[in-house]
């Protein structure tokens, strides 16, 4: 009897770890039924059964009930809570921190400046930013120091007594302004250009010059940030040997933990980070922010630590969408087929890398858009700039290029009198196509995407 | 928030007597939506706040013989849902339908947005085009002036510092006048108004506009009039010309400001519409009547 | 200062400094933490509760005036034995994605579908635009809140198909 068969292996395995007079006993009519998992396994390029169907989300009930426990949802006996202090200046030197009054304050546990962190500088790419300043402020929403109080509320008041005095330096806001040579430098290096793109395919200035028509524009898209309605938390709990837990809102727990132990300078095996649900992330919650912080108070405590980031703080001292600079030459023929673009993208990196090489590389590539151009030259940089850091946001860079590519496009159409869905169609990708980056391209449908979707919104019958 | 001191004040006397007391360390808390906010982030919080939210004889709408009365402390939402406003000012509802959002309108008060003196408040206009008036209670007694002189500055009002917003009358004569309010903002739901603005107007037996107000918001210090576009429209006949012109005069005599929302120049066009706008629609309420 | 109030049908006293805010109170003193501090200046709606039947921003409402009213939070709403409709409907709808804003935005969902059984999908979105949502997007919770309240009138059952009788 096969049911029995299971019910007898159950028992067995129990009773290997069980030195007990009453073994763990399963039932045979309690058992679930075994779930048909292979029926749920998709075939490669089959539709799945779960499509057209209403799923409901597993964690849907909770979320409902409102019992589902997010970071700030949760407290430990003799917690503590943290705030940080934000410098409000974009670029200077700091010349003194005076913590004492702070320290002196009563509810205040322990006061924490960059100097007390074991290796001062994360980044999921570049180490290149400051758990807390210590030497240089590179942006307004740096933090300068951090307290542990018994509550918020003298967190937040030991803020406004710890004095720091600045050095003010040039600073620089404008990317444009920052790639030129003479500009403020916002890191010590030689220039504020950190990274740099180039795709080259065939040969743009002979197709230029051999276009019936040239197209000269520069869009440029703003600083966008993530606003998860949860803000970014954590919890910190240094124990007696030496091991570190920290509950956090993160994202990407295991990259967390690795920043986390540099920055710690601890083997990676004594950190613990537990994610729980996230309220929000979008990409603002890909890396690290106030955690080393809350490590280091609760390791100076003895106590656990918590951080919650406020809504401002969200703004000033998260990651944010990059500002996009692009400079699109598109040439074209009469009957309006592409033949060449050259493109320019200054991204606005912010005052820290964060994610911005990935962002770099995926906008470099997709800037020519989903059109079959056999003459392609893209350079693309990023930018540091004396403010808030930009890193991932849904789309890495994929929706600014993509504002740019198709202003243009709908110019294009308009100066030649062209249909803007038929320009598209004359120039879309299709099966077999080779993207700027020399990839043929398999299963393409943007041309049957754009069919239906002018057939579903009655593009011909002048519907938008 | 930083710490301070609770006290909820009972009736109005109490309410004045302990402003005098306390001074401009007191902060009057009403729906709180503008003073919490505010409290969370100044650096210099008040000692005192001196609850009225539940404080007596400052809330109701009524029709007395001296106009439409209105307590500092009804609500936007209760503003929407008067039965006696819907009749006679639907604009009124309109602005109150604009605030904030179902929770905010639920707190938030007439008075307190007032108060709060923010150029761009959503209350403001349609009040002065009805020539509004509030009723100030003080320690030395009542005084009213015109909503128009109610407004110092952003941010500031005629209140002396033991002086608290009582009451708001549209006078008798103004019930039932037809007046009309739109918003500009950069969305729907939860945005401050780019510009927003109130017309109201009288026909007189020939069908001539009689008493023709406009009133502004957001495009200046604080909520105002404008003057040369009323006189353009006085005593003329309500042609949609005439409103084109009365809109482009008032483009001209506001002075709005740029800023992150909106530039000085689009402010101006949006006036330019609006206030063509909200001629028109209340001319044709004035024809329905 | 000494505050008494009844949450979700059970009363409390208790003493809590001035500056406490309802939000507070409820998250902190009560462990009520179905209401969440989004924006902390009544923008995002999370911290959505039901204060004598109207739904508000806890976060700017300070204790004090709480004090002999009567609170629902998202933590009230449902029984031992079965969920809400409106809870049920967006459990079935998956309008709550990571689910952050759900407890606020089922409260306002809850109050306008007491004073409005038979809401237009235009009045759903007004009774909505004080919850602001990143994941889900608003379809969905609309949806729900539609199916809801035909439920709360006997029209369907759940599963939408029609009550007869």
């Amino acid at each position: 009897m096969n049911k029995g068969a299971t019910v007898e292996e159950k028992l067995h395995i129990a009773e290997q770890g069980l030195a007990s007079e009453n073994p763990l006993r399963v039932y045979g009519d309690t058992l679930p039924a075994v779930f048909p998992l292979e029926l749920l396994v998709p075939e490669v390029r089959q539709q799945t059964p779960a499509v057209g169907q209403r799923v409901t989300r597993p964690d849907g009930r909770m979320h409902g009930l409102g019992q589902t426990r997010y970071i700030d949802d949760m407290a430990f006996p003799g917690m503590l809570y943290a705030k940080i202090k934000r410098a409000g200046v974009a670029s200077a030197r700091i010349v003194s921190i005076d913590t004492s009054e702070a320290e002196a304050m009563p509810g205040v546990v322990a006061v924490l400046t960059g100097r007390d962190v074991p290796v001062n500088s994360f980044g999921p790419s570049f180490q290149d930013q400051p758990v807390l300043a210590d030497e240089r402020v590179f942006h307004a929403g740096d933090g300068v120091a951090a307290v542990a109080a018994v509550s918020e509320q003298i967190a937040e008041e030991a803020l406004t007594k710890i004095k720091v005095e600045y050095e003010a330096l040039p600073a620089v806001f404008d990317p444009l302004e920052a790639i030129k040579d003479d500009a403020p430098k916002v890191h010590a290096t030689e220039s504020n250009i950190y990274a740099r793109k180039v795709i080259i395919k065939g040969d743009v200035e002979q197709a230029l010059a051999a276009s019936d028509h040239v197209f000269e524009g520069q869009y440029r898209t703003q600083m966008v940030e993530h606003v998860p309605i949860e803000p970014h938390a954590s919890i910190a709990l240094w124990d007696a040997n030496g091991r570190v837990t920290v509950y956090s809102s993160l994202g990407r727990i295991t990259l967390g933990r690795a920043d986390l132990a540099r920055t710690l300078r601890m083997p990676i095996n004594r950190i613990r980070l537990v994610g729980t649900i996230v309220g929000g992330n979008f990409g603002g919650k890909n890396e690290i922010t106030q955690e080393p912080v809350l490590a280091l108070l609760s390791k100076k405590t003895g106590r656990p630590v918590k951080g919650v980031y406020t809504r401002s703080e969200e703004f000033i001292a998260s990651t944010t969408r990059h500002p996009f600079i692009m400079d699109f030459k598109t040439g074209v023929n009469r009957e309006g087929r592409i033949l060449a673009r050259k493109i320019r993208l200054v991204l606005d990196g912010g005052a820290y890398c964060s994610w911005s090489e990935t962002t770099l590389g995926k906008a470099a590539i997709l800037s020519v858009g989903p059109y079959r151009i056999d003459n392609v030259h893209v350079e693309a940089c990023v930018v540091y700039t004396n403010k808030t850091m930009t890193g991932a946001m849904r789309g890495f860079g994929a929706p600014q290029v993509c504002f740019a590519y198709e202003s243009q496009m709908d110019e294009i159409a308009s100066a030649l009198g062209i249909d803007p869905l038929e320009i598209r169609l004359r120039n879309a990708f299709e099966t077999g196509s080779i993207s700027p980056t020399g990839q043929v391209l398999d299963s393409v449908v943007v041309k049957e995407s754009l069919l239906q979707a002018a057939r579903r919104f009655g593009w011909k019958e002048g519907g938008a | 928030m930083r710490a301070f001191n609770y006290v909820a004040a009972g009736d109005i006397q109490q309410a004045v007597r302990l402003l005098a007391e306390h001074g401009s360390e007191a902060k009057i808390l009403a729906g709180g939506t503008d003073l919490l906010a505010d409290l969370k982030s100044s650096p210099h919080p008040p000692r005192m706040v001196i609850d009225i939210s539940r404080t007596q004889g400052l809330g109701g709408i009524e029709v007395t013989d001296k106009g439409l009365r209105i307590g500092a402390l009804v609500t936007h939402t209760e503003i929407m849902k008067s039965s006696v406003i819907q009749e006679h000012f639907p604009a009124l509802v309109d602005a109150a339908h604009t605030i904030g959002a179902v929770q905010t309108r639920n707190l938030g008060t007439l008075g307190g947005n007032l108060v709060t003196a923010v150029p761009s408040m959503d209350s403001g206009p349609t009040l002065m085009a009805l020539d509004a008036w509030v009723v100030l209670a003080g320690n030395s007694g009542n005084r009213q002036m015109p909503l128009t002189e109610f407004f110092k500055g952003p941010r500031r009002t005629a209140l002396k510092p033991d002086e608290l917003l009582m009451e708001i009358v549209i006078p008798a004569e103004n019930i039932g006048k037809p007046v009309n309010f739109l918003k500009s903002g950069l969305r729907k739901g939860q945005a401050l108004a780019l510009v927003n603005a109130a017309g109201s107007l009288w026909l007189d037996a020939k069908g001539r506009i009689r008493e023709p107000r406009i009133a502004l918001g957001a495009v200046a210090p604080t909520v105002i009039r404008a003057p040369n576009a009323e006189k353009c429209l006085a005593g003329q006949v309500p042609t949609p010309e005439i409103m084109v012109e009365a809109g482009k005069i008032a483009a001209e005599e506001c002075k709005p400001i740029t800023d992150f929302r909106a530039s000085a120049t689009y402010r101006k066009e949006i006036v330019e519409v609006l206030v063509k706008r909200v001629l028109m629609h209340a001319h044709a309420q004035a024809l329905k009547k | 200062m000494d505050i008494r109030l009844t949450v979700n049908g059970s009363q409390h006293a208790l003493s809590v400094p001035p500056e406490t805010t309802l939000l507070g109170l409820l998250r902190n003193q009560l462990g009520h933490t179905g209401a969440k501090l989004g924006c902390d200046v009544g923008d995002c709606g999370a911290c959505t509760v039901i204060v004598d039947g109207k739904p508000v921003n806890a976060c700017l409402m300070l204790a004090g005036q709480a004090d002999g009213r009567e609170i629902l939070t998202i933590e009230g709403l449902a029984s031992r034995e079965q969920l809400h409709p409106i809870q049920r409907a967006f459990e079935e709808h998956a309008s709550l994605q990571c689910g952050f804003c759900g407890p606020g935005v089922i409260l306002s969902a809850k109050a306008l579908l007491d004073e409005n059984p038979d809401p237009s999908r235009q009045e759903v979105r007004d009774g909505l635009a004080g919850n602001l949502c990143r994941c889900t997007g608003y379809t969905k919770m609309i949806d729900a809140v539609l199916h809801a309240a035909r439920v709360m009138r006997n029209e369907t059952d759940h599963s939408g198909a029609k009550v007869e009788g």
